[in-house]
This record gives structure tokens, sequence and C-alpha cells, in this order.
């Protein structure tokens, strides 16, 4: 980072806040369409080294006390998911920074990794990557989950059922479900719906006022950098060549917001990550996402079919043409 | 017309390219309904992917596949449906001016208490109930195309678009379902089983045909009322 200062990237992404924050308000919702520009993170894990000399990182902290407000309130007597027995209820581990939660957005993961014969302790601040083309976002039965113009992927707390297809659907399973909140407690909450998703929302608001997020400002490391995406990128690419090291989230799940850079490749990051799961006392349990290398985006597969229905139509004409001219021309009737 | 006799006892309703049409949306339909109500996280939690052989149903990427090809058969069907019939000028299911009043009088007359009037080739309350289901499917693929639009990378809607057309999406799926059941409702009535030949084989029976369905019997034989 040596001619990338911090500084330096404040300044740059205060002034591109700036201009967004004028196109969102003077353009309205469609300000993307009309060159919002697309923020970025690029996240140093050689600088990060999980705020050891503090009770938990400052970019935990910064997060919680930033997103305070949108943390769900549930009813006391929350009922189970019927006719499963069980149900996703956060409320009494408010306090847990050691995985993503509703009430917990960001957290950082801590590995051991063998690499060039050296061990590294690899620290990772983790939470949403904020996709270029979010399967959450895409899939969600209701579209409560956003791209908004600069990127930034939100959940709309107002209207989501908590069906959790969100989580399903991201390749790192990142949503975090409250039960006994929202809307689905309004209609049938004893058969359909399971609460309100949760997740990092970028600091949206703070990117509207022109601020940088709350876990990159709060960063004494200046391991997470924010500003433009194109301008983050080039920074990942420079780090990553300074160090010999690796990218993460360039490519992964077909492009994200967040590129991470490692000394050890991610495939190794990943194993220990993997491992470090297993080895809690409930591996199933949700929030504590993997690093696999060059994820495919969940919708890939159907929009390679989407072409089909640019030629059903087509088809669908030729073939009625075909037939209704060969029935009024005397051929085989038909109606 | 063009219908024509084939035995002394059936007649020919519908050719090829209607009963094509009919089954091609009714499974494609049926399929889409499948699969859609899968994109929620509903066949998970009520355990039918248990069931043996469905553990796929709760596979979200399995399911978005088959409701893709599903509506690219639907989209061919229905644009088949509506060339084939306006090349032709063939505008039977069309409904006219005054079917509202028929439909409620040939209900009163199938529960016994009025007299039918003549029909067409279709009864009133099929010209409506394929006015329903069309315009209900039209609903679907156009709020469906803007969904598969969405989902490709480099297209972003607004927010409040796809808020609308997503629920749009969803009231036209509880509206298709209600005209299903409606659709196969009407043959509760034992009146109305002697058409359900017609829409496997094409033909339905003369004498049926020649008292329920006058005005188009008629018009096959070239008579006039």
């Amino acid at each position: 980072m040596s001619d990338f200062s911090r500084r330096e990237f404040l300044k740059r992404s205060i002034a591109s806040t700036v201009a967004g924050g004028v196109a969102l308000t003077g353009l309205g919702r469609n300000a993307e369409a009309s060159g919002a520009i697309p923020w970025g993170t690029a996240i140093d894990l050689t600088r990060c080294d999980g705020c050891r000399t503090l009770t938990q990182p400052a970019c935990v902290t910064a997060c919680r006390k930033e997103n305070r407000r949108y943390f769900p309130e549930p009813i006391k007597e929350i009922s189970n998911y019927w006719p499963q027995k069980k149900t996703e209820d956060w409320s009494g581990k408010k306090g847990l920074t050691s995985r993503l939660t509703p009430y917990n957005w960001t957290f950082v993961q801590e590995v051991q990794v063998e690499h060039g014969g050296k061990r590294h302790t690899i620290a990772i601040p983790r939470r949403c990557m904020h996709c270029d083309n979010p399967p959450c976002a895409n899939l969600c039965p209701f579209s409560v989950l956003h791209k908004m113009p600069g990127g930034p992927v939100l959940i709309d707390h107002d209207l989501c059922f908590g069906g959790a297809k969100c989580r399903d659907v991201c390749p790192w399973g990142i949503p975090a479900r409250q039960a006994g909140v929202g809307i689905y407690l309004h209609i049938a909450p004893k058969v359909a719906g399971g609460g309100v998703m949760y997740k990092c929302n970028f600091c949206y608001d703070r990117l509207r006022s022109g601020h940088a997020p709350a876990c990159a400002e709060a960063c004494p490391q200046q391991a997470i950098l924010f500003g433009e995406k194109e301008q983050m990128r080039k920074v990942a690419h420079k780090r990553a060549k300074e160090i010999d090291g690796y990218i993460y989230g360039e490519k992964e799940n077909g492009g994200t917001s967040t590129f991470y850079v490692s000394p050890v490749p991610f495939e190794k990051i990943d194993a220990a990550l993997i491992k470090q799961k297993a080895a809690q006392p409930n591996p199933k349990a949700p929030g504590f996402p993997g690093m696999a290398v060059d994820i495919e985006n969940f919708t890939e597969t159907a929009n390679g079919i989407a072409w089909s229905m640019v030629v059903a139509p087509v088809a669908g004409i030729a073939a009625a043409a075909g037939v209704a001219y060969k029935t009024m021309k005397g051929g085989k009737k038909d109606d | 017309m063009t219908e024509k006799i084939i035995r002394k006892k059936k007649i020919t309703r519908h050719g090829f390219s209607v009963l094509f049409v009919h089954w091609a949306v009714a499974i494609s339909t049926f399929v889409l309904i499948f699969s859609g109500f899968a994109q929620m996280p509903l066949y998970k939690r009520y355990m039918l992917d248990r069931v043996p052989g469905l553990s796929w149903v709760s596979d979200y990427s399995v399911t978005l596949s088959i409701h893709y090809w599903a509506a690219a058969l639907l989209i061919f069907a229905m644009v088949y449906h509506i060339v084939f019939h306006s090349m032709r000028r063939d505008f039977d299911m069309v409904p006219r001016r005054g079917d509202i009043r028929e439909s409620v009088q040939i209900i009163m007359a199938v529960l016994g208490w009025a007299k039918e009037p003549e029909n067409d080739k279709y009864l009133a309350e099929q010209r409506l109930a394929y006015l329903f289901i069309g315009f209900t499917l039209l609903i679907l693929v156009v709020t469906g195309i803007i969904k598969v639009l969405k989902n490709l990378p480099y297209i972003n809607f607004s927010e409040g678009f796809m808020l609308w057309i997503t629920q749009f999406h969803n009231l036209g799926t509880i509206l298709i379902i209600i005209g299903i059941v409606v659709h196969l409702g009407a043959f509760i009535f034992r009146e109305n089983w002697p058409m359900l030949p017609g829409i496997f084989t094409g033909k339905i029976d003369m004498e049926y045909a020649k008292r329920r369905h006058s005005i188009w019997y008629d018009r096959v034989f070239a008579k006039k009322r």
C-alpha cells in the first residue's frame, strides 16, 4: 500500500460518495441507470490482525454500534417452524461476535495456514460481499432484497418473510434469520414465514451521506479500504502483486464488491475454515462462511436456459404459421 | 368452419392444434405452479423433499431450471395459439356481448332452475373462462420474463418496480390456480361430462352437440335456425 494511503482512499471515497449521494437524491431511485458510482472495499489480510489487543475487533464494534437501530426485537414466545420442531432465535445471544447473527453483521475469522514453508495466521473480516449479480436479491420470492445504486444489497426488513432462501442461495450463507419478528407474524405465523433476514447493508445510510462504511472507518490497521469499486479492484491487484498474493471476491459468484488480498491461497484458507466449522459444537449452524474459490453464481444455470424464452416465441410463430397455412390451403383440415 | 363428421355418432370439436395447445399449456402450467411453489422454502419446511424420489424438490437450482424450461413451453404454446387462430380468423373462444348474463343462465339451467340458452361451439362460461385464464397467463408470462431478465448479469431493475412485478407474478399464480379449479370444477356437473372426451380425442358425441351446441351444430351442417 505504499502509494495508496488510507487518507487518499478516504479522500477519494468521500468525493465519490458525495457524487453518488447527489445522483441518488437528485435523480431518484434509478440513479444506477444514470451512472451512480459503484462502491467497493479492498480487505488486506496482511494488515488485519483481528484487533488482538482489543476485547473485540474494532470493525465488529463499529458495525454493531452503527446498525444497532436495525437489530430485531422479537416477541417473547416464538413458535417453532411447524411442522419442524425448530426455530431460529438469536435474541438470547445478542453479544455473540464469533459468527454472523441477526445482531452481528460482521465478524473476524482466524485461521492458521502453512504456505511457502511458513506458518501464517490469517484474520479475515467477514460479511456480505455485495455481489454484482446477487442471487439472494434475484431469487427472493417476494423481491424484498435489492441491489441498490452504488452496489449495496439491502433487505427490506418490513417486508421480509424470513424464508431464508437468500441464505440458501448465497454461496457464503451470509444472511442470518431471526424468528418472532416481521410481517409473517401478521399473516399466518404458525404455518408460513420464519422471521426476518439480516446482514451487512454496506452502511448504505452512511454512503448516502458521504461517509465510508463504519467497519472501514474504524479499522485501526487500515485493512479495510473503501472507495470506488474499480479503484478498489486496482488496489487489490497492486497489493497482490506486491506480496505475490491472492485475490478473493473478484470472480467468485460472478464478481462482488469486496476484494480480499491474502499472502496465502484461498483454497488453503477455505480448507482451514471448513475444518474449524466442523469442529464447532453445531457444525451445521449458519453464519460461519467458508471461502471456496471460483464459486459459480446460483443463477448461472438458469440464465443459460433463458435463451429458450427467446427461441420459444419465434418457434411458436413459425410452427403456427406453417400449420395454419397448410390447413387453410386445403391440406389437412384442422382447427 | 372446418369441422367434419367422423361417423354418425361423433363430431370433431377440436383439431390437432387445439389439443396440442391445451395440453402444452396444461402441462407447462402445472409444472410451473409446482416449480414456482418450490421457489419458496415450502417443500423443505413441509418435508416433501423427504418423500423417496422427491429430494430434488427443495433444490432451488433444479426447480428454477425446470421453471425456465416449462416457461419456454408455455410461451411457445401461447404464441402458437395466438398466431394460429389469428391467421385462421377463428375466434370461437373469444367472449361476446351478453356472455356474463348467458353464463348465469347456463348455471341456473344446470341446477334445473332455468331453460338453457342455445349454445355455440363453446358455452358462454367457457369463453369467459378462456378470457380469465388467458389474461392471467399473459400477466404471468410478462412478469415472469421481467424476472428472468432481472436474473441476468448486468440487468438490475429498480427496487419498487421489481417489488410490484413480483407481487403481480405471485397474484397471477393464485388467480391461475383459482382458474384451474373452476375450470375442472365445471365437470362436477353431469351435464358437462360429454364435453370431456373432446379434449382427449378431439371428438364429442353428435347427439350431445346437436342438443347443447345447436348453433355450432347447425353451422357445421350449414343449416340456419
